[in-house]
C-alpha cells in the first residue's frame, strides 16, 4: 500500500511541476531561513558552556551607585581572587585575567597581539584544550607563555613551537611552555596568549592595587553543592570589609554563571537582567513565524487543490480505503514534500552561510557529525510534514465519496474563508517587517547623518607602544614638516572612546549636590581643537608646551557648562577631587564621543598625564591619503623600528559605533524581504485556487458581456481588500513595537505616518503583481469552456 | 439480496428541502439484472449511492444479505463495501496519476490480498476485458470505451456480488456502449447481481426488469421477456 502511495506522491509532483516547484521553494525558503536563525540561536546559547567544570564556574561583577544610578561591571580588584580562596571555604578556586597588548617578537617578526595575564591555575579552571603542554605546570614558571595555535603559526610558521623564546614588549623573554587549540567563536574571553600574573609584579603595574581598584576579571570556581545565592551574600560586603577607610563605600560583588554572562550582560537596578538573551528570545520568535507562513503557505496551496484531489479520494473510498488510510497517504504525502523542501533547505544554508554569519558577525556551521544534530532535523520534517499536511489530509479524507464524485464537494467555499485569514496573517506580519525595516534604516541614517562636532575625515590615530612617546617631538616635527600631517595631538583615549570619568569638582557657587556630576574625562597636550577639527567657542586650546600651566588647564564643552550653570566659564577656578585649583581656558562646542544616539555628556578635557597616550594626526589634504600614510610610516618605522605602523581610521572607528544597528536593520530587511517572498507564494496559491473556483462564475459573467478588465478587477480587488485589511492589523503592532525599540535612543526619529502609507503601497503593489497573473489568466478564459461541464 | 422499505432521503438547504427518495420499497433478488430509468432529478443517483453505501438514508431500512445496514458506521459500509460492491460510473473515474493495472489493482490493496496474488487477478481480469495490451498505459491514453472496460474490470476484479452501475454507456458511442453491456451481460450470466441506473430504452432492455421511478417513488415495473 506503501509503495502505491509513494508511487501517486511522486506522479502527482511531477505532473504538477509548476505547483510543486513553488510549493517546495517556499516550503524550504522558510526552513532555509528557520534554521539560519536557529544555528545562530544555538551559537548564542552555547557560549561558555564548553568546560569541564562549567557548571561551577562564575564570573565575578562588581555594582556601585553612580549618578544615582547603579551600575554593574565585570570587572573587580585583583585582591578578590586571593581573599576569595584563602577566606572563604565554599571556593575550590579563583583565578584572575587581565587583557593587555603587548608586542611580541621573534626574530624579525613583530607582532602586536592581545593576551592576557592569568594566574597559574587558570587554565585548569577554565580548561581551554592544550595541543602541547598541559594546564597544571604551563603557567607556573614565571617565564613561561602559553600561546594559541594561530598566534604560534603566525609567529614561528610550521617548526615547532614549545620551548622558543619570544620577547615581550622589547623588554623580557619568555619561554613557549604551553600551545592551545585557538579559543573557540562562543567565548567571551579573547586572548592570542597568557602571561603568567607574576608579570604584572614584576611590571609594577599591581602597586597601587586597592580594594576601590578595577582591572581584573575574577573567576571563581565553587565546590560542588554550594548554592550560589548563600555565597553572594557571604560576599557582597567583601570590599567595604577590606576597606581600611570602608565607611563611605557603596562598593558590591556578586557572581553569575560565566555560562550566562554572554546572554545576560545589562543591568538594571544592580541587577543583571537583559541583554543579548533579549535578542534571542526575538529571533526564535522570528525564526517560528517564518517558519509557521511556509507551513500555512504549504496548507493553503495543497488544500488549493483539493477539488482535484477529491476525485482521486473518492474512488479509494469507493474500491475500500478507510479514512486513516487516506490521512496516512496525505500526511505521508506532505512528509515526502517536507524532505525534499528540508534538502534544499540544508543546500541553501550551506550556500548563504557564510553571508549570514558576516552579517550577524559570528562564523556558523552545520555540525553534520553530531547524532543530535539528525534528531532534530527528522523531528523537524516530521514536525513541519504534519502541521502543513493535517489540514488537507482531514478535511478530503472526511469527504463523503458520493458527494466528490458527484463533483458537488461543496464546502469548497467554506475552505476560503479560513485561508483568506491566513493570507491576512502572512501579510500582517510582511508589512510589520517592512515598516520595521523602513524605521530602522531611517534611524541609523538620522544618527549617521549626525553633525559628530569634529572632522573625522582623514583624521588618523595610533596607540603609542615602543619608543613612541621617547621621539615624540621628533615624529611630530617630521610628519608636519614632510607634509605628510598638518596637525598632531597626544590624546589619553581615541578620539572615538572614553576611558577616563571625573566626579568631585566645586567651583565658586557651586553645591554638595554639584560635586556628583559626573564628567567625561579626556586629556590632551596641544593642538586638540586643531588636529580633530572640534570647534573652540571661547578661550583657547590647551597648550602645554607654550603654556607650562596649561599642566592644571582644563576645556569643557557645552554640556558641562551648561549642568554647571556657568556664566563666562573662561578664567574660572575649578578645584578637582585631589583638592588641585584648576582653570578653565576654553569651551568647546559639543562633540559625539561616545555613542551616537545619546546626548553629549558634559566633558572635561586636561592636560596630559598619562604615560601611554594616543597619538591623533590629521592627514594633509594636499596629498592622496596613501601618499601620506606611506609618509607616516616611514617616519615611525625610523623612530619605533621595532614595532610595526598600525594605524585606525577616526571616520572607521566610529563607523563601528553603528554595527549593531547596521546588523539590525539588515536583519530586518532580509526578514521583511522572505517573509514578503514566501507570502507571496501563498497569494498566488490562494489566487489560482479562486480563479478556479469561480470558473463558472466568471464564464456565466461574460456571456453576460463583461469586459476582461472588469474582470480581472472584480478579481484582484479580493485580494487587496485582504492586503488592506492586513495594513489595519499591522499599523499599530508595528508603531508600538517600533516607538518601543526607538526609546532606547536618546537621539532619535519620529515614526512618521507616510511610513505606514509606504509600506501599504509597497504591500498593496507586491499583491496587485502576484494575483494579476492569475486574474488576467481568468478572465481570458473562454467561457464556453468553462460552462461546459455543467 | 437487497430489500429496501420505506427508504428515505432529504436533501436540505436553508431555505428548501428536497425529498429525492419518498418512502421506497425495492427488492432485488441474487442474480438479477435490475435497470432504473427515470427523468432528470427522480432519485435514480441518490438510490444507487444508497445502495453502495457511499450515502446514508434519512429513513427506512436497507437489508443487505439479511443484514440491517441502514445505519452502519463508514467503517463498517467501506469494509462491507469493498467485499461485495463494484462500482460503474458514466464518468469511468479512474486515477489519472495510476496505469490501467494500477487502477485495476486497487480494490485489491484495500483488501489485503498479497502482491502476487494481485499481479494474476488482475492479468486475468485485463485478459477478459480485453485491454492487457494497455496495461501500462495511463487512462488519458486510452479511448473511452476502453477506460469504461478498466473501470468494469476495476468493478469486477474482487469477484463482487454486486455490481452498481451509474449509466455506464453515458460516454460512450454506440458500439462501444453496446460493448459495455455485452460485458455486464455476460457477468450477470456467471452469477453477478447487477443494478444499473440508466436514460436508455436500449440499454435497459438488456436487463430483466425495469424500475421506474418518478419523485422518489416507484410508478411502474416491467418484467422484460
Amino acid at each position: 500500500m506503501i509503495r502505491n502511495f509513494l508511487k501517486v506522491a511522486i506522479r502527482n509532483l511531477w505532473r504538477n511541476k509548476n505547483f510543486s516547484a513553488i510549493n517546495i521553494t517556499g516550503l524550504a525558503i522558510g526552513m532555509a531561513a528557520a534554521m539560519l536563525i536557529l544555528l545562530w540561536v544555538q551559537n548564542e546559547i552555547s557560549y561558555d558552556r564548553f568546560y569541564e567544570k562549567t557548571n561551577r564556574i562564575h564570573i565575578v561583577y562588581s555594582r556601585d551607585k553612580n549618578n544615582g544610578k547603579i551600575d554593574v561591571w565585570n570587572r573587580t580588584t585583583a585582591l578578590l581572587a586571593p581573599a576569595l580562596k584563602k577566606d572563604y571555604p565554599e571556593v575550590e578556586d579563583a583565578v584572575r585575567f587581565r587583557p593587555v597588548y603587548f608586542l611580541m617578537t621573534f626574530g624579525e617578526k613583530h607582532l602586536n597581539v592581545q593576551g592576557s595575564f592569568a594566574d597559574s591555575s587558570f587554565l585548569s579552571v577554565l580548561n581551554f584544550p592544550f595541543l602541547k603542554g598541559n594546564a597544571k605546570t604551563a603557567l607556573n614558571d614565571n617565564h613561561n607563555i602559553v600561546i594559541t595555535n594561530k598566534l604560534a603559526i603566525r609567529l614561528f610558521g610550521k617548526t615547532e613551537a614549545m620551548g622558543k623564546t619570544v620577547r615581550i614588549d622589547s623588554a623580557d623573554n619568555f619561554t613557549v611552555a604551553g600551545v592551545l587549540k585557538d579559543l573557540p567563536g562562543n567565548t567571551e574571553l579573547e586572548f592570542e596568549y597568557l602571561l603568567p600574573w607574576t608579570y604584572i609584579t614584576k611590571l609594577g603595574w599591581d602597586n597601587n592595587q586597592t580594594w576601590s581598584s578595577s582591572n581584573a576579571a575574577t573567576y571563581v570556581l565553587l565546590k560542588k553543592g554550594i548554592s550560589r545565592e548563600a555565597f553572594d551574600e557571604k560576599i557582597k560586603n567583601i570590599v567595604r570589609h577590606h576597606k581600611k577607610d570602608g565607611d563611605g563605600s557603596t562598593r558590591e560583588v556578586f557572581t553569575q554563571p560565566l555560562s550566562m554572562a554572554h546572554l545576560y550582560s545589562k543591568s538594571e537596578n544592580g541587577k543583571l537582567i537583559g541583554g543579548r538573551v533579549e535578542t534571542v528570545k526575538l529571533f526564535i520568535a522570528i525564526a517560528l513565524v517564518i517558519l509557521a507562513i511556509a507551513c500555512i503557505n504549504f496548507m493553503n496551496l495543497s488544500t488549493a487543490r483539493s477539488e482535484k484531489r477529491a476525485k482521486e479520494v473518492g474512488i479509494r473510498k469507493v474500491v475500500g480505503a478507510r479514512k486513516n488510510s487516506l490521512i496516512m497517504q496525505f500526511i505521508g504525502e506532505s512528509t515526502i514534500l517536507a524532505l525534499i523542501a528540508f534538502i534544499i533547505a540544508i543546500c541553501l544554508v550551506q550556500i548563504s552561510l557564510g553571508g549570514f554569519s558576516e552579517v550577524v558577525g559570528v562564523p556558523l556551521f552545520i555540525n553534520f557529525g553530531n547524532l543530535y544534530w539528525w534528531l532534530f532535523a527528522l523531528a523537524f520534517i516530521l514536525f513541519t510534514g504534519l502541521i502543513a499536511g493535517s489540514y488537507p489530509a482531514f478535511y478530503i479524507s472526511s469527504s463523503r465519496p458520493a458527494e466528490v464524485l458527484k463533483g458537488t464537494f461543496k464546502n469548497a467555499s467554506a475552505l476560503i474563508k479560513p485561508r483568506k485569514l491566513l493570507v491576512v496573517l502572512q501579510f500582517t506580519f510582511a508589512i510589520i517587517l517592512i515598516i520595521c525595516t523602513i524605521i530602522v534604516e531611517r534611524q541609523l541614517q538620522f544618527a549617521r547623518s549626525r553633525d559628530t562636532g569634529y572632522n573625522k575625515g582623514n583624521l588618523v590615530y595610533i596607540f603609542s607602544q615602543g619608543d613612541v612617546i621617547k621621539n615624540y617631538r621628533l615624529i611630530k616635527h617630521d610628519l608636519l614638516s614632510t607634509g605628510a600631517a598638518v596637525a598632531v595631538t597626544k590624546t589619553f583615549s581615541p578620539i572615538t572612546r572614553v576611558w577616563g570619568t571625573a566626579t568631585g569638582l566645586s567651583w565658586q557657587g557651586s553645591t554638595e549636590a554639584d560635586k556628583k556630576l559626573n564628567f567625561l574625562l579626556f586629556e590632551a597636550d596641544d593642538d586638540f581643537a586643531k588636529t580633530t577639527g572640534a570647534k573652540l567657542l571661547q578661550g583657547r586650546d590647551i597648550d602645554i608646551n607654550s603654556y607650562p600651566t596649561d599642566s592644571t588647564a582644563l576645556l569643557f564643552n557645552e554640556a558641562a557648562v551648561k549642568a554647571m550653570h556657568l556664566q563666562d566659564p573662561v578664567g574660572k577656578t575649578i578645584k578637582n577631587a585631589n583638592g588641585v585649583n584648576c582653570h578653565i581656558i576654553g569651551v568647546l562646542k559639543d562633540f559625539i564621543i561616545e555613542s551616537p544616539y545619546d546626548e553629549v555628556k558634559p566633558m572635561i578635557i586636561q592636560g596630559l598625564s598619562t604615560g601611554y597616550p594616543v597619538v591623533h594626526f590629521r592627514l594633509n589634504p594636499a596629498n592622496s591619503v596613501g601618499i601620506d600614510l606611506a609618509k607616516a610610516e616611514k617616519i615611525f618605522k625610523q623612530y619605533n623600528r621595532q614595532y610595526p605602523f598600525e594605524y585606525v581610521f577616526a571616520d572607521e572607528a566610529f563607523a563601528r559605533k553603528f554595527r549593531e544597528e547596521q546588523q539590525d536593520s539588515t536583519l530586518s530587511a532580509l526578514f521583511a524581504g522572505l517573509t514578503v517572498f514566501i507570502s507571496c507564494l501563498g497569494l498566488f496559491g490562494l489566487a489560482t485556487y479562486m480563479a478556479e473556483n469561480r470558473k463558472k462564475e466568471i464564464g456565466i459573467r461574460k456571456v453576460l458581456g463583461a469586459s476582461t478588465s472588469s474582470i480581472t478587477t472584480l478579481l484582484s480587488l479580493d485580494f487587496i481588500k485582504l492586503v488592506l485589511l492586513a495594513i489595519i492589523i499591522a499599523s499599530p503592532i508595528a508603531w508600538w513595537t517600533m516607538n518601543t525599540w526607538l526609546q532606547g535612543y536618546t537621539y532619535r526619529i519620529q515614526v512618521e505616518w507616510w511610513v505606514f502609507v509606504m509600506a501599504g503601497f509597497v504591500a498593496v503593489a507586491i499583491a496587485l503583481l502576484t494575483v494579476s497573473f492569475q486574474s488576467v489568466k481568468a478572465a481570458l478564459m473562454n467561457p464556453v469552456r468553462s460552462l461546459r461541464s455543467e | 439480496m437487497i430489500k429496501i422499505t420505506d427508504l428515505e432521503k432529504f436533501y436540505r438547504t436553508e431555505e428548501v428541502e428536497t425529498i429525492a427518495l419518498n418512502k421506497l420499497s425495492i427488492e432485488v433478488k441474487k442474480g438479477e439484472f435490475v435497470a432504473i430509468m427515470g427523468p432528470s432529478g427522480c432519485g435514480k443517483s441518490t438510490l444507487l449511492n444508497i445502495l453502495g453505501m457511499l450515502d446514508d438514508p434519512d429513513g427506512g431500512s436497507y437489508m443487505f444479505n439479511s443484514v440491517e445496514v441502514a445505519h452502519f458506521n463508514e467503517r463498517k459500509r467501506a469494509d462491507l463495501r469493498k467485499h461485495n460492491i463494484g462500482f460503474v460510473f458514466q464518468s469511468f473515474n479512474l486515477i489519472d496519476e495510476l496505469t490501467v493495472f494500477e487502477n485495476v489493482e486497487l480494490p485489491l490493496i484495500y483488501t489485503g490480498v498479497p502482491s502476487s496474488e494481485r499481479v494474476k487477478r488482475v492479468e486475468e481480469v485485463l485478459d477478459k476485458m480485453q485491454i492487457m495490451h494497455r496495461r501500462n498505459h495511463y487512462p488519458q491514453q486510452l479511448s473511452g470505451g476502453q477506460q469504461q472496460r478498466v473501470a468494469i474490470a476495476r468493478a469486477v476484479v474482487n469477484k463482487p456480488k454486486l455490481i452498481l452501475a451509474d449509466e455506464p454507456t453515458g460516454n460512450l458511442d454506440s458500439s462501444n456502449g453496446n460493448e459495455v453491456m455485452e460485458l455486464l451481460t455476460d457477468l450477470n450470466e456467471h452469477g453477478t447481481t447487477i443494478i444499473m441506473v440508466t436514460h436508455s430504452e436500449h440499454d435497459a432492455r438488456y436487463s430483466h426488469r425495469i424500475i421506474r421511478l418518478l419523485d422518489g417513488q416507484t410508478v411502474m415495473e416491467n418484467i422484460m421477456i
